[in-house]
């Protein structure tokens, strides 16, 4: 087995590594070996040091104590470690800028000066179709028309070009994708893993992170509190090694669904089927409804249609949304919690257009209470880990008035605890009367709705409902068009 | 499936979409200008010729080179609000130590660039906004400017005149060659220069630039600095155009420069390089003074035609962007 060839001099290793932000003690002591050829796992919920732990490996963060080496160095210079490469889960590429100038930007050691285009165009464009093979990308593109999903390979596939390349930090790399990049993706990691580079997979999908490791370390508090060999353990094994107090959800009554029939219609969509019948997409009052299927199937552009309010859709009442893309539409920076929290209430509490600063303190108050959010009500917001920072977004929407609440998949890279929180209140939020509509990239989201649409290019492929919510049932509707289409 | 939604098909050649969509609002510019031009022609048809474009074309050339150094500002997302100034305070030293002491005259002027560096470094490492350091920077090089020459005056080095009064074969305007030039140099280094790509990584995500290993300090200084040299380079041509000194030239640079830039297709929240949009967008607002002055208006009215013509040309430029997206 790969496991056990895994030995010999380690790529990375780590001694008592701790750091410290502030007041939070990010990483305790933290002793870590990375060998060539192995894919290392490393789970844990938000705040747990993962992201702080890769930072230190890929040498963009000093270290305050304890001792590292890592390629044969002890030092980072300004490009980090030689030798590692990081691929981040958002933000690390320039909008503004073409595929190949943002691969030139980070590989610029690699390409000659002189033909700095073809170049990295060349190479971006072998690498992706080498990872991706239906990627659709070309290096040409500007990065700001990219999907979330293109842009999540247009990095992956960045962090990989580099000719000294001997460790791979991947920060989250499924998030965005969809189900048969992700299997080509982890088909490229083993590929890599067989010739001898070690690989570091940072993950909230533990069956993936299952699949594809040889061992894992559990992260908890800024420590790793256990390595396992991934192929002895499952996921509640994991899931109880890193915490284990999941909550139990309140499985979904029966009759709760029936009574929901009988409630008025809020918001319809016109549609098209797979098979170019017209359809709609309905909520009730109270309802939450699902978008479900492969990542970036026109789930987003139901949600835009309903924001929008176009002319073709019937909605009553207010809405609210909840963006998934958190960096660039959710949070106001320079603001704090609280004022992050109020600012969709301000003007229904307001009185005469004058604030009314007790309604809202009150407000404030209850949400950061119910959602106990760290730091409190006047922390900056950007002091929050990025969990928290999705609570107030999310605690933003239910604060306003609006009847209808749209979810843009914002529990990307959210870890289980929060999860479980989240969903708790929008089953509050549904069972007060509030209507939901729900887009979510991963399937188990989808069992806490009460009905859920599988949208497969843009079109309806099949509504499921109830009990009916299942991984299977979402998967098998998401892949029925394409396998019409292919015989 | 994918390039569906990222390409679009004109005449018949696939373009990346948002290469359509940062060309368009040059385009649009161009017509303009080919437009005022015509109606000016048409006007004084003795425009015509290489003196009639040379006359028309000179005072424009400042302009235009200026609007570039705007253009690298905006392209790393800052604003400068001393161009105008400081085109002037070069001036001055052109029409006095320059043409006096050539020595002194380019110590002075490579000094005033590596100001300008400074003044990159302190917006990132001090936080200040680019607004505020390049105003406050403004009235510095108004001061100096005015301990240099507190009158109007002095006379241009003799090298420049030259330059300003040599007549390129082929019937080519002297301002042409001079903005071409100055505008293929600027293209080249924001487009095809490694260089470029950091000060755009830097306009439109720092983060980008600090994971690929980029110094921000490091670019922004080095992007005030080009700024420095191409105020510099408009301040010598402004020197050869109006052949002496004068701090108070030009003030209305500083904001015609950012019409430009908007004009050329750049944007305030940076990431974008228009040198050949830029360049347009100079030509047009600087041709609208010549129409105006045809026309027998007010030059007190120039401003708010401008003024007007901006506002129309974004109005229009958000319309087509849509239609393009």
């Amino acid at each position: 087995m790969q496991t056990d060839l895994t030995h010999g001099a380690p790529v990375a290793s780590a001694r008592n590594v701790s750091k410290r932000y502030g007041a939070t003690q990010a990483l305790a002591a933290v002793s870590l070996d990375v060998f060539p050829g192995e894919v290392l796992g490393i789970v844990g919920h938000n705040g747990a040091g993962k992201s702080t732990l890769m930072r230190v490996l890929s040498g963009m963060e000093r270290i305050d104590d304890g001792t590292l080496s890592i390629c044969g160095r002890s030092d980072p210079d300004r490009h980090g470690y030689p030798g590692v490469r990081m691929s981040f889960q958002e933000g690390s590429l320039a909008a503004e800028l073409c595929v190949f100038e943002n691969v030139f930007l980070s590989s610029r050691q690699d390409i000659d000066a002189k033909r700095w285009r073809t170049m990295a165009s060349r190479m971006v464009e072998t690498r992706l179709t080498e990872i991706f093979p239906d990627h659709g990308i070309d290096p040409s593109d500007y990065v700001d028309d990219l999907t979330l999903s293109e842009r999540q390979m247009v990095e992956i596939a960045r962090a990989s070009l580099s000719e000294d390349l001997a460790l791979l930090i991947l920060d989250e790399p499924t998030e965005s994708l969809g189900g048969k990049d992700v299997e080509t993706f982890y088909d490229y990691v083993r590929a890599l893993c067989r010739s001898g580079k070690a690989i570091i997979l940072v993950s909230h999908r533990l069956t993936e992170v299952l699949a594809v490791s040889d061992r894992i370390g559990v992260m908890k508090e800024g420590r790793i509190v256990s390595m396992h060999k991934a192929r002895n353990e499952s996921e509640t094994s994991l899931l109880r090694a890193m915490g284990g107090e999941v909550l139990q959800e309140t499985k979904r009554a029966g009759n709760a669904a029936a009574t929901k029939e009988m409630r008025p219609i809020v918001l319809e969509v016109p549609m098209q089927t797979v098979e170019g019948a017209p359809t709609r997409i309905t909520a009730r009052k109270g309802e939450i409804v699902g978008l479900a299927g492969i990542a970036g199937q026109g789930q987003e552009q139901v949600l835009d249609r309903l924001w929008r309010r176009n002319r073709d859709v019937r909605i009553e009442g207010g809405l609210a949304y909840v963006p998934g893309d958190r960096q660039k539409s959710g949070i106001l920076p320079i603001w704090s919690v609280a004022r992050n929290l109020s600012i969709s209430a301000m003007a229904g509490l307001s009185r005469f257009g004058v604030r009314q600063m007790a309604a809202e303190t009150a407000l404030v108050t209850d949400w950061v209470a119910r959602l106990s959010v760290r730091g409190g009500a006047e922390a900056p917001i950007t002091s929050l880990s990025g969990g928290n920072q999705q609570k107030v977004i999310v605690a933003r929407a239910f604060c306003s008035d609006a009847e209808t609440i749209l979810l843009d998949d914002p529990f990307r890279g959210v870890d289980i605890h929060t999860k479980a929180e989240l969903y708790q209140m929008i089953k509050a939020e549904a069972e007060a009367g509030r209507s939901i509509i729900w887009y979510s990239s991963e399937n188990a989201e989808m069992q806490h709705c009460d009905r859920a649409y599988v949208l497969r290019r843009g079109l309806v492929a099949g509504e499921l409902a109830g009990a009916e919510i299942s991984d299977e049932h979402i998967i098998g509707l998401s892949f029925a068009e394409a396998r019409e289409s292919t015989t | 499936m994918t390039s569906q939604t990222t390409r679009t098909n004109l005449f018949g050649i696939t373009f990346p979409k948002g290469r359509v969509r940062r060309l368009l609002p040059a385009l649009l510019t161009l017509v303009a200008l080919v437009l005022i031009l015509l109606i000016c022609g048409t006007l004084q048809p003795r425009i015509w010729s290489q003196i009639g474009f040379t006359l028309i074309f000179s005072p424009i050339v400042a302009l235009a080179i200026a609007s570039m150094a705007q253009m690298v500002m905006m392209s790393i997302g800052d604003i400068d609000l001393g161009v105008g100034f400081f085109v002037g305070m070069v001036t001055t030293i052109a029409a006095t130590l320059l043409r006096d002491t050539p020595v002194f005259g380019a110590l002075a002027l490579i000094g005033s660039v590596l100001a300008y560096a400074a003044l990159g470094a302190i917006v990132q490492l001090r936080g200040v906004p680019s607004l505020i350091a390049t105003l406050g920077a403004s009235f510095i090089w108004l001061g100096i400017g005015m301990v240099i020459l507190p009158v109007p005056g002095g006379t241009a080095p003799g090298w420049l005149s030259a330059y300003v009064f040599w007549t390129p074969p082929f019937g080519i305007p002297v301002p042409l060659v001079t903005m071409a030039v100055a505008t293929a140099i600027t293209w080249w280094m924001m487009q095809r220069s490694g260089l470029g790509v950091r000060f755009r990584t830097l306009g439109s995500n720092p983060a980008a630039l600090a994971r690929a290993g980029g110094s921000l300090v490091v670019t922004r200084m080095l992007a005030y600095g080009v700024v420095g040299c191409l105020g510099v380079a408009a301040g010598l041509a402004l020197t050869g155009e109006i052949g002496g000194g004068d701090v108070n030239a030009v003030p209305g640079y500083t904001l015609t420069t950012v019409a430009a830039v908007i004009l050329g297709g750049g944007m305030f929240t940076g990431g974008r390089a228009v040198a050949w949009g830029t360049l347009a967008g100079a030509v047009t607002l600087g041709l609208l003074t010549v129409l105006l002055t045809l026309l027998n208006l007010s030059s007190n009215l120039q401003p708010a035609v401008q003024g007007g013509i901006v506002i129309a040309v974004l109005a229009g430029r958000l319309l087509v962007e849509r239609v393009a997206r």
